[in-house]
């Protein structure tokens, strides 16, 4: 029954970006991208996308909704390096520059089914006070210029990140493989 | 040769007194465990609470191992440490868990310890600073030595990891 070949499968990511709380931050837009390992390829759907600016809601929920589409399907011979999704919020500050209000990632899930995934995020910090106070008022904050490095374990130790919020991505996932019957999981 | 995934994250840790807590993480495994792809060993970032009390590091782990027994089922073992506003780091705790042997999505609650010293480093601790640590890491994740500890307890590490199992019932192993 085992094959030499490499056996192909699918991953089909339906789903949304559906809402924040952000309690400090209002007037906030996420953008999203996949992370992931050298045996996948995106075969079909967008793998990044950015959504539209969503204010609080003035009820006392104070929700931040965007209901952002996400719909990507995923080719690999390899579950190592499974994807993640990348979100990256941002905003406004008090002088009107557009700053980095949280990074968040998490794994798409390994079953098919509807799962719900809430993803706390952080924001790099500046250890030095002086960096702090500086990069409030310029408007110029820590900020990463590639948000995958979020999705990787490695080199996280030199991070300081003071934790700001609560993320929440509705998500379907399901796997179609061609050769599910030699992974075992699902 | 059998395989097993392990990809998940460490979400974070609940219930230590310290706030500013990291992790160093890293998995064990016998002799019969081969590491294809991942790394063994890691550290999260230093996670401040601004809401609530759980430090919350997202941490991601994708391993990839091939084995040729059962024996050494892999374990993951932490040490979580505080960091004050000084930059000193503080044990907060060693905690260890299996990983889990069926396949699909676990959530995890991993309990820490931390050695307590004489009442001495008991109140250097409280005013200072500091305490004992361990100096070989594999008592976190064995029994042998166990016996000659005297500890407290920690707070919790959460992980939710989920477990992919490849070629084992070509050895008899159902799972």
């Amino acid at each position: 029954m085992a094959t030499a070949s490499p056996s192909v499968f699918l991953l089909m990511v339906n789903g949304q970006v559906e809402s924040a709380q952000f309690p400090e931050y209002d007037d906030l837009y996420c953008k999203y991208c996949f992370v992931y390992g050298q045996d996948w390829a995106p075969t079909a759907g967008l793998e990044e996308g950015i959504s539209q600016i969503t204010s609080k809601s003035q009820d006392v929920r104070q929700a931040l909704v965007w209901n952002f589409p996400i719909d990507v399907t995923f080719k690999s011979t390899n579950p190592y390096g499974w994807p993640q999704i990348v979100l990256s919020v941002y905003g406004p500050d008090v002088f009107g520059n557009d700053v980095v209000r949280g990074y968040g990632a998490v794994h798409v899930p390994f079953s098919p089914g509807r799962h719900k995934r809430t993803i706390p995020m952080f924001v790099p910090e500046s250890t030095s006070k002086l960096q702090k106070f500086t990069s409030w008022f310029m408007g110029r904050r820590p900020e990463y210029t590639d948000p995958k490095v979020v999705a990787q374990g490695e080199g996280r130790e030199a991070i300081t990140a003071p934790r700001k919020a609560v993320f929440s991505v509705h998500g379907l996932t399901s796997p179609r493989a061609l050769a599910l019957v030699h992974i075992k999981g699902t | 040769m059998a395989e097993v995934h392990v990809i998940g994250q460490i979400m974070g840790a609940s219930g230590f007194s310290e706030s500013s807590l990291f992790c160093k993480w890293g998995i064990h495994t016998g002799a019969a465990w081969k590491l294809l792809s991942g790394v063994r060993e890691g550290q999260t970032q230093v996670d401040t609470p601004q809401i609530g009390d759980m430090a919350y590091w997202s941490h991601p782990i994708d391993l990839h191992f091939a084995t040729k027994g059962l024996q050494g089922w892999p374990r993951l073992h932490f040490q979580v440490w505080s960091q004050d506003s000084f930059g000193r780091c503080q044990l907060a705790g060693y905690g260890f868990c299996h990983v889990p042997s069926s396949p699909g999505t676990h959530q995890l609650a991993c309990p820490t310890w931390r050695p307590l010293g004489s009442w001495r480093e008991q109140l250097a601790r409280a005013f200072v600073g500091g305490g004992p640590q361990l100096l070989h890491g594999d008592t976190i994740y064995s029994g042998a030595d166990r016996y000659r500890l005297h500890t407290a307890a920690g707070g919790t590490v959460h992980l939710e990891i989920g477990l992919l199992l490849r070629n084992f019932d070509r050895y008899g192993v159902e799972c």
